[in-house]
Protein backbone atom coordinates (compact mmCIF):
# COMPACT_ATOMS: atom_id res chain seq x y z
CA UNK A 1 0.00 0.00 0.00
CA UNK A 2 1.11 3.39 -0.34
CA UNK A 3 2.89 5.26 2.05
CA UNK A 4 0.67 7.67 4.25
CA UNK A 5 3.62 9.15 6.86
CA UNK A 6 6.89 10.08 5.27
CA UNK A 7 9.09 11.97 7.74
CA UNK A 8 12.38 12.73 5.83
CA UNK A 9 15.43 14.34 7.06
CA UNK A 10 13.77 15.49 10.42
CA UNK A 11 15.87 16.91 12.75
CA UNK A 12 15.42 18.41 16.49
CA UNK A 13 17.21 20.32 18.95
CA UNK A 14 16.93 21.61 22.70
CA UNK A 15 19.63 23.83 22.54
CA UNK A 16 22.70 22.46 22.38
CA UNK A 17 21.30 18.79 23.02
CA UNK A 18 20.32 16.86 19.23
CA UNK A 19 17.89 14.94 19.80
CA UNK A 20 17.19 13.80 16.44
CA UNK A 21 19.47 14.04 13.72
CA UNK A 22 18.46 13.26 10.15
CA UNK A 23 15.55 11.21 10.76
CA UNK A 24 13.66 9.31 8.11
CA UNK A 25 10.18 7.82 9.09
CA UNK A 26 7.48 6.19 6.44
CA UNK A 27 4.75 4.35 7.40
CA UNK A 28 2.41 2.84 4.45
CA UNK A 29 -1.41 2.30 5.39
CA UNK A 30 -1.91 -1.08 6.39
CA UNK A 31 1.08 -0.86 8.28
CA UNK A 32 2.19 -1.38 12.00
CA UNK A 33 5.43 0.20 12.62
CA UNK A 34 7.05 -0.24 16.41
CA UNK A 35 9.58 3.16 17.11
CA UNK A 36 11.62 1.75 19.81
CA UNK A 37 14.73 3.25 21.11
CA UNK A 38 16.45 3.93 24.85
CA UNK A 39 14.89 6.26 27.28
CA UNK A 40 15.96 10.21 25.50
CA UNK A 41 16.56 8.71 22.30
CA UNK A 42 13.91 11.01 20.36
CA UNK A 43 11.24 8.53 19.71
CA UNK A 44 8.34 11.34 21.63
CA UNK A 45 9.76 14.17 19.86
CA UNK A 46 9.65 12.35 16.65
CA UNK A 47 6.43 11.48 17.38
CA UNK A 48 4.90 14.86 18.54
CA UNK A 49 6.88 16.58 14.84
CA UNK A 50 4.92 13.91 13.05
CA UNK A 51 1.78 14.49 14.14
CA UNK A 52 2.27 18.56 13.84
CA UNK A 53 2.21 19.75 17.80
CA UNK A 54 5.94 20.46 17.99
CA UNK A 55 8.04 22.27 14.90
CA UNK A 56 10.90 20.23 14.37
CA UNK A 57 14.45 22.25 13.26
CA UNK A 58 14.77 20.60 9.49
CA UNK A 59 13.29 17.99 7.56
CA UNK A 60 9.44 17.48 6.17
CA UNK A 61 6.82 15.65 7.62
CA UNK A 62 4.09 14.56 4.55
CA UNK A 63 0.74 13.26 4.66
CA UNK A 64 -2.51 13.46 3.04
CA UNK A 65 -4.58 11.52 5.42
CA UNK A 66 -5.91 12.79 8.74
CA UNK A 67 -3.70 12.01 12.01
CA UNK A 68 -4.84 10.10 15.11
CA UNK A 69 -2.56 10.93 17.80
CA UNK A 70 -2.08 9.06 20.94
CA UNK A 71 -0.09 11.55 23.53
CA UNK A 72 1.84 9.62 25.84
CA UNK A 73 1.09 12.33 28.96
CA UNK A 74 -2.84 12.45 28.34
CA UNK A 75 -3.97 15.97 27.45
CA UNK A 76 -7.19 16.10 29.32
CA UNK A 77 -9.63 18.02 31.12
CA UNK A 78 -9.27 17.22 34.77
CA UNK A 79 -12.68 18.25 35.56
CA UNK A 80 -14.27 17.35 32.47
CA UNK A 81 -16.03 13.88 32.43
CA UNK A 82 -15.51 11.09 29.35
CA UNK A 83 -18.58 12.05 27.55
CA UNK A 84 -17.59 15.64 27.97
CA UNK A 85 -14.61 14.97 26.64
CA UNK A 86 -15.71 13.01 23.76
CA UNK A 87 -18.67 15.71 22.87
CA UNK A 88 -15.77 18.36 22.66
CA UNK A 89 -12.76 16.51 20.52
CA UNK A 90 -16.20 14.92 18.26
CA UNK A 91 -17.41 18.65 17.18
CA UNK A 92 -13.91 19.77 16.52
CA UNK A 93 -13.99 16.92 13.98
CA UNK A 94 -16.99 17.74 13.05
CA UNK A 95 -19.20 15.32 14.68
CA UNK A 96 -22.54 15.93 15.90
CA UNK A 97 -22.78 15.79 19.65
CA UNK A 98 -25.03 12.35 19.29
CA UNK A 99 -22.41 10.87 16.66
CA UNK A 100 -19.51 11.62 19.01
CA UNK A 101 -21.24 10.01 22.19
CA UNK A 102 -22.10 7.02 20.35
CA UNK A 103 -18.35 6.56 18.17
CA UNK A 104 -16.69 7.56 21.18
CA UNK A 105 -18.46 5.27 23.62
CA UNK A 106 -18.01 2.46 21.34
CA UNK A 107 -14.40 2.93 21.09
CA UNK A 108 -14.33 2.73 25.01
CA UNK A 109 -16.15 0.08 25.39
CA UNK A 110 -13.58 -2.09 23.20
CA UNK A 111 -11.30 -1.42 25.13
CA UNK A 112 -13.29 -1.74 28.53
CA UNK A 113 -13.36 1.82 29.83
CA UNK A 114 -16.05 1.40 33.02
CA UNK A 115 -19.12 3.32 31.03
CA UNK A 116 -21.63 3.77 34.09
CA UNK A 117 -18.79 5.62 35.49
CA UNK A 118 -19.94 9.03 35.18
CA UNK A 119 -16.51 10.52 36.99
CA UNK A 120 -14.80 13.25 35.81
CA UNK A 121 -11.19 12.47 34.99
CA UNK A 122 -9.67 13.22 37.71
CA UNK A 123 -11.09 10.57 39.64
CA UNK A 124 -10.34 7.73 36.40
CA UNK A 125 -7.53 5.42 37.34
CA UNK A 126 -4.05 5.75 34.91
CA UNK A 127 -5.49 2.96 32.77
CA UNK A 128 -8.58 4.13 32.55
CA UNK A 129 -7.81 7.64 31.59
CA UNK A 130 -5.74 6.58 29.12
CA UNK A 131 -8.41 4.38 27.62
CA UNK A 132 -10.05 7.62 26.85
CA UNK A 133 -7.02 9.27 25.69
CA UNK A 134 -6.98 6.12 22.96
CA UNK A 135 -10.37 6.74 22.42
CA UNK A 136 -10.05 10.68 21.56
CA UNK A 137 -7.49 9.89 18.91
CA UNK A 138 -9.37 7.23 17.47
CA UNK A 139 -12.71 9.44 17.01
CA UNK A 140 -12.42 11.22 13.85
CA UNK A 141 -11.25 7.64 11.82
CA UNK A 142 -7.84 8.53 11.32
CA UNK A 143 -5.78 7.15 8.36
CA UNK A 144 -3.10 7.16 10.19
CA UNK A 145 -2.25 6.70 14.44
CA UNK A 146 0.42 7.91 16.12
CA UNK A 147 0.59 5.91 19.29
CA UNK A 148 3.17 6.94 22.41
CA UNK A 149 3.15 4.22 24.50
CA UNK A 150 -0.63 4.12 24.59
CA UNK A 151 -0.91 1.14 27.11
CA UNK A 152 0.52 2.65 30.30
CA UNK A 153 -1.71 1.64 33.18
CA UNK A 154 -3.71 -0.82 31.25
CA UNK A 155 -4.78 -4.20 32.74
CA UNK A 156 -3.10 -7.00 31.14
CA UNK A 157 -6.49 -7.99 29.31
CA UNK A 158 -6.50 -4.83 27.72
CA UNK A 159 -3.15 -4.88 27.10
CA UNK A 160 -3.67 -7.53 24.95
CA UNK A 161 -6.93 -6.07 23.06
CA UNK A 162 -4.88 -3.40 22.33
CA UNK A 163 -2.16 -5.18 20.42
CA UNK A 164 -5.17 -7.14 18.84
CA UNK A 165 -6.70 -3.78 17.93
CA UNK A 166 -4.02 -2.77 16.15
CA UNK A 167 -4.50 -6.29 13.62
CA UNK A 168 -7.80 -4.84 13.49
CA UNK A 169 -6.53 -1.32 12.55
CA UNK A 170 -4.02 -2.46 10.13
CA UNK A 171 -6.76 -4.96 8.18
CA UNK A 172 -8.77 -1.65 7.59
CA UNK A 173 -5.46 -0.03 6.24
CA UNK A 174 -4.53 2.53 8.58
CA UNK A 175 -0.59 3.44 9.20
CA UNK A 176 -0.22 2.95 12.69
CA UNK A 177 2.95 4.29 14.71
CA UNK A 178 3.11 2.97 17.80
CA UNK A 179 6.16 3.88 20.87
CA UNK A 180 6.81 0.85 23.03
CA UNK A 181 9.70 -0.87 25.06
CA UNK A 182 7.58 -4.09 25.09
CA UNK A 183 9.87 -5.84 22.93
CA UNK A 184 7.97 -8.98 23.27
CA UNK A 185 5.01 -7.82 21.61
CA UNK A 186 7.45 -6.74 18.73
CA UNK A 187 6.14 -10.28 16.42
CA UNK A 188 3.09 -8.32 15.93
CA UNK A 189 4.00 -5.59 14.23
CA UNK A 190 5.35 -5.25 10.34
CA UNK A 191 8.31 -3.59 11.14
CA UNK A 192 10.22 -2.25 13.91
CA UNK A 193 12.21 0.93 14.04
CA UNK A 194 14.64 1.99 16.14
CA UNK A 195 16.41 5.19 17.36
CA UNK A 196 19.63 5.00 18.50
CA UNK A 197 21.14 5.84 21.39
CA UNK A 198 23.05 8.35 19.84
CA UNK A 199 21.36 11.44 18.78
CA UNK A 200 24.43 12.63 16.64
CA UNK A 201 24.09 9.49 14.94
CA UNK A 202 20.19 9.54 14.91
CA UNK A 203 18.66 7.62 11.55
CA UNK A 204 16.04 5.75 12.03
CA UNK A 205 16.80 2.37 11.21
CA UNK A 206 14.61 -1.19 10.32
CA UNK A 207 15.56 -4.04 12.33
CA UNK A 208 13.16 -6.60 10.89
CA UNK B 1 -23.40 28.35 12.31
CA UNK B 2 -20.93 25.46 12.80
CA UNK B 3 -18.50 28.01 14.02
CA UNK B 4 -20.88 29.31 16.32
CA UNK B 5 -21.93 25.99 17.31
CA UNK B 6 -18.06 25.42 17.83
CA UNK B 7 -17.63 28.47 20.35
CA UNK B 8 -20.46 27.58 22.51
CA UNK B 9 -19.84 24.36 22.75
CA UNK B 10 -16.13 25.49 24.07
CA UNK B 11 -17.95 27.99 26.07
CA UNK B 12 -20.13 25.36 27.55
CA UNK B 13 -17.04 22.65 28.46
CA UNK B 14 -14.87 25.70 30.05
CA UNK B 15 -17.71 26.59 32.07
CA UNK B 16 -18.67 23.10 33.39
CA UNK B 17 -14.83 22.89 33.89
CA UNK B 18 -14.48 26.29 35.85
CA UNK B 19 -18.44 25.73 37.93
CA UNK B 20 -16.48 21.99 39.34
CA UNK B 21 -13.79 24.32 40.64
CA UNK B 22 -16.13 24.91 43.61
CA UNK B 23 -13.29 26.15 46.48
CA UNK B 24 -11.12 27.70 44.18
CA UNK B 25 -13.94 30.09 42.80
CA UNK B 26 -15.42 30.52 46.30
CA UNK B 27 -12.06 31.81 47.50
CA UNK B 28 -11.35 34.16 44.66
CA UNK B 29 -15.08 35.82 45.51
CA UNK B 30 -14.40 35.57 48.95
CA UNK B 31 -11.29 37.65 48.99
CA UNK B 32 -12.73 41.27 47.14
CA UNK B 33 -16.00 40.44 49.06
CA UNK B 34 -13.56 40.65 52.34
CA UNK B 35 -11.61 43.58 50.92
CA UNK B 36 -15.23 45.68 50.49
CA UNK B 37 -17.12 44.80 53.87
CA UNK B 38 -13.51 45.05 55.86
CA UNK B 39 -13.98 49.03 55.13
CA UNK B 40 -17.61 49.39 53.78
CA UNK B 41 -18.54 50.77 57.44
CA UNK B 42 -16.14 53.60 57.56
CA UNK B 43 -14.15 54.17 54.05
CA UNK B 44 -16.39 55.91 51.44
CA UNK B 45 -13.73 54.74 49.22
CA UNK B 46 -14.52 51.32 49.65
CA UNK B 47 -16.25 50.44 46.47
CA UNK B 48 -13.05 51.27 44.62
CA UNK B 49 -11.02 49.28 46.86
CA UNK B 50 -13.68 46.40 47.10
CA UNK B 51 -14.77 46.97 42.76
CA UNK B 52 -11.12 46.62 41.48
CA UNK B 53 -10.25 43.55 44.30
CA UNK B 54 -13.33 41.97 41.71
CA UNK B 55 -10.91 41.60 38.93
CA UNK B 56 -9.09 39.22 41.50
CA UNK B 57 -12.04 37.60 40.87
CA UNK B 58 -12.41 37.47 37.65
CA UNK B 59 -9.11 37.80 36.32
CA UNK B 60 -8.33 34.31 38.63
CA UNK B 61 -11.14 32.39 37.02
CA UNK B 62 -9.49 33.24 33.45
CA UNK B 63 -6.32 32.19 34.74
CA UNK B 64 -7.73 28.82 35.96
CA UNK B 65 -9.50 28.44 32.72
CA UNK B 66 -6.37 28.95 30.53
CA UNK B 67 -4.12 26.86 32.98
CA UNK B 68 -6.26 23.73 33.43
CA UNK B 69 -6.44 23.55 29.56
CA UNK B 70 -2.51 23.80 28.56
CA UNK B 71 -2.09 20.13 27.87
CA UNK B 72 -5.41 20.09 25.85
CA UNK B 73 -5.67 23.12 24.06
CA UNK B 74 -3.41 21.95 21.68
CA UNK B 75 -4.81 18.70 21.04
CA UNK B 76 -7.82 20.35 20.10
CA UNK B 77 -6.76 22.16 17.58
CA UNK B 78 -5.03 19.16 16.22
CA UNK B 79 -8.57 17.37 16.61
CA UNK B 80 -9.77 20.70 14.10
CA UNK B 81 -10.66 23.47 16.19
CA UNK B 82 -9.06 26.70 15.43
CA UNK B 83 -7.25 29.24 17.79
CA UNK B 84 -9.83 31.74 17.98
CA UNK B 85 -12.40 29.42 18.60
CA UNK B 86 -10.93 28.25 21.65
CA UNK B 87 -10.35 32.14 22.94
CA UNK B 88 -14.12 33.12 21.74
CA UNK B 89 -15.53 30.04 23.72
CA UNK B 90 -13.36 31.47 27.06
CA UNK B 91 -14.70 34.82 26.56
CA UNK B 92 -18.38 33.47 26.04
CA UNK B 93 -18.15 32.02 29.60
CA UNK B 94 -16.40 34.22 31.50
CA UNK B 95 -17.89 37.66 30.12
CA UNK B 96 -20.99 36.74 31.29
CA UNK B 97 -19.63 35.14 34.23
CA UNK B 98 -17.42 38.15 35.30
CA UNK B 99 -20.83 40.61 34.18
CA UNK B 100 -23.16 38.67 36.63
CA UNK B 101 -20.56 39.00 39.55
CA UNK B 102 -20.57 42.83 39.17
CA UNK B 103 -24.02 42.95 39.13
CA UNK B 104 -23.88 41.19 42.60
CA UNK B 105 -21.07 43.53 43.63
CA UNK B 106 -23.50 46.72 42.31
CA UNK B 107 -26.50 45.42 44.68
CA UNK B 108 -24.21 44.99 47.44
CA UNK B 109 -22.46 47.91 47.39
CA UNK B 110 -25.78 49.76 46.61
CA UNK B 111 -27.38 48.25 49.70
CA UNK B 112 -24.39 49.11 51.94
CA UNK B 113 -22.05 52.48 50.29
CA UNK B 114 -24.97 54.33 49.08
CA UNK B 115 -22.78 55.89 46.10
CA UNK B 116 -23.94 59.09 44.34
CA UNK B 117 -24.59 57.60 41.23
CA UNK B 118 -24.97 53.95 41.53
CA UNK B 119 -25.15 53.48 37.49
CA UNK B 120 -22.20 54.58 37.12
CA UNK B 121 -20.74 52.66 39.66
CA UNK B 122 -22.34 49.88 38.07
CA UNK B 123 -20.41 50.79 34.91
CA UNK B 124 -17.48 50.80 36.52
CA UNK B 125 -17.41 47.29 37.86
CA UNK B 126 -18.73 45.51 34.42
CA UNK B 127 -15.44 47.77 32.80
CA UNK B 128 -13.65 46.16 36.01
CA UNK B 129 -15.05 42.53 35.38
CA UNK B 130 -14.76 42.58 31.52
CA UNK B 131 -11.25 44.53 31.55
CA UNK B 132 -10.32 41.14 34.08
CA UNK B 133 -11.14 38.74 31.36
CA UNK B 134 -8.72 39.54 28.67
CA UNK B 135 -5.95 40.43 31.22
CA UNK B 136 -6.41 37.11 32.70
CA UNK B 137 -6.19 34.91 29.95
CA UNK B 138 -3.04 37.07 28.52
CA UNK B 139 -1.39 36.28 31.34
CA UNK B 140 -2.73 32.92 31.55
CA UNK B 141 -1.42 32.34 28.02
CA UNK B 142 2.04 34.50 28.53
CA UNK B 143 3.17 32.25 32.35
CA UNK B 144 4.79 28.76 32.50
CA UNK B 145 2.23 27.71 35.54
CA UNK B 146 -0.28 29.14 37.77
CA UNK B 147 1.63 30.09 41.00
CA UNK B 148 3.57 32.40 38.24
CA UNK B 149 0.28 33.80 37.01
CA UNK B 150 -1.42 33.96 40.70
CA UNK B 151 1.77 36.24 41.27
CA UNK B 152 1.68 38.60 38.51
CA UNK B 153 -2.09 39.44 38.51
CA UNK B 154 -1.94 39.75 42.48
CA UNK B 155 1.23 42.30 41.48
CA UNK B 156 -0.45 44.22 38.98
CA UNK B 157 -4.05 44.40 41.09
CA UNK B 158 -2.07 45.29 44.23
CA UNK B 159 -0.16 47.73 42.19
CA UNK B 160 -3.09 49.06 41.20
CA UNK B 161 -4.97 49.47 44.37
CA UNK B 162 -1.93 50.82 46.28
CA UNK B 163 -1.38 53.50 44.00
CA UNK B 164 -2.65 57.24 43.85
CA UNK B 165 -5.43 57.84 41.58
CA UNK B 166 -3.57 59.89 38.09
CA UNK B 167 -0.66 59.04 38.98
CA UNK B 168 1.55 57.26 36.03
CA UNK B 169 1.88 54.16 37.62
CA UNK B 170 -1.85 53.91 37.91
CA UNK B 171 -2.49 55.01 34.71
CA UNK B 172 0.16 52.60 32.80
CA UNK B 173 -1.98 49.16 34.69
CA UNK B 174 -5.31 47.48 32.92
CA UNK B 175 -7.74 48.79 35.81
CA UNK B 176 -6.87 52.81 35.62
CA UNK B 177 -10.10 53.40 33.70
CA UNK B 178 -12.33 51.55 35.39
CA UNK B 179 -11.14 52.83 38.88
CA UNK B 180 -11.86 56.00 37.80
CA UNK B 181 -15.07 55.10 36.27
CA UNK B 182 -16.09 53.72 39.97
CA UNK B 183 -14.75 56.88 41.79
CA UNK B 184 -16.73 58.87 39.44
CA UNK B 185 -20.06 57.02 40.71
CA UNK B 186 -19.00 57.85 44.16
CA UNK B 187 -19.47 61.83 43.72
CA UNK B 188 -22.08 63.88 41.93
CA UNK B 189 -19.04 64.59 39.10
CA UNK B 190 -15.90 63.43 36.92
CA UNK B 191 -14.89 62.57 33.94
CA UNK B 192 -16.51 59.34 31.91
CA UNK B 193 -15.31 59.51 28.54
CA UNK B 194 -11.62 59.19 28.69
CA UNK B 195 -11.79 56.25 31.32
CA UNK B 196 -14.03 54.62 29.14
CA UNK B 197 -11.76 55.14 26.34
CA UNK B 198 -8.87 53.89 28.35
CA UNK B 199 -10.41 51.09 29.23
CA UNK B 200 -11.65 49.86 26.04
CA UNK B 201 -8.13 50.81 24.58
CA UNK B 202 -6.49 48.64 27.33
CA UNK B 203 -8.84 45.51 27.40
CA UNK B 204 -8.70 45.46 22.89
CA UNK B 205 -4.73 45.76 23.46
CA UNK B 206 -4.83 42.82 26.20
CA UNK B 207 -7.39 40.79 23.97
CA UNK B 208 -4.79 40.90 21.14
CA UNK B 209 -2.07 40.10 23.42
CA UNK B 210 -4.03 37.43 24.89
CA UNK B 211 -4.29 35.58 21.29
CA UNK B 212 -1.27 36.22 19.97
CA UNK B 213 -0.16 34.41 22.94
CA UNK B 214 -2.68 31.41 22.49
CA UNK B 215 -2.69 31.12 19.16
CA UNK B 216 1.36 30.33 19.22
CA UNK B 217 0.94 28.58 22.06
CA UNK B 218 -1.47 25.86 20.15
CA UNK B 219 0.14 26.12 16.85
CA UNK B 220 -0.17 23.11 14.96
CA UNK B 221 1.82 22.13 11.88
CA UNK B 222 -0.19 20.77 9.48
CA UNK B 223 1.78 18.03 7.72
CA UNK B 224 2.75 19.05 3.81
CA UNK B 225 0.76 17.40 1.07
CA UNK B 226 2.74 13.88 -0.21
CA UNK B 227 3.47 15.55 -3.49
CA UNK B 228 4.97 18.71 -1.61
CA UNK B 229 8.69 19.88 -1.87
CA UNK B 230 10.76 18.80 0.68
Amino acid sequence: MRARLIASGVSKRYGATTILDNVDLTVAGGEVVALTGENGAGKTTLMRICAGVLANDAGVVRSDAPIGYCPQEAGLFELLTADEHLVMFGRGAGLSRSDALRRGNEILAEFGYPLHERVVVRDLSGGTRQKLNLAIALLADPAVLLLDEPYQGFDHGTYVNFWDHCQTWRERGIAVVVVTHMLAELDRVDRVVELPAHPSRSHGRVRS
Amino acid sequence: MKRIGRVVLMAEMHGRDLIRRHAALGLLIALPLSFYLASAGRDQRAPVTGGIGMSFAVSGAALFSIMSARAVDQRLVLAGYRPIELLLGRLGFLGPLALALAAAFTALMAAMSSPARIGIVALGLAAVALQAVPFGLAVGAAVPRELEGALVVICVIGVQLASATGTAVSKALPFYGPQRIIEAGLEHHGALLVPALHTLGYGMALLIVARMLIARRVYVRKPSPPDAAA
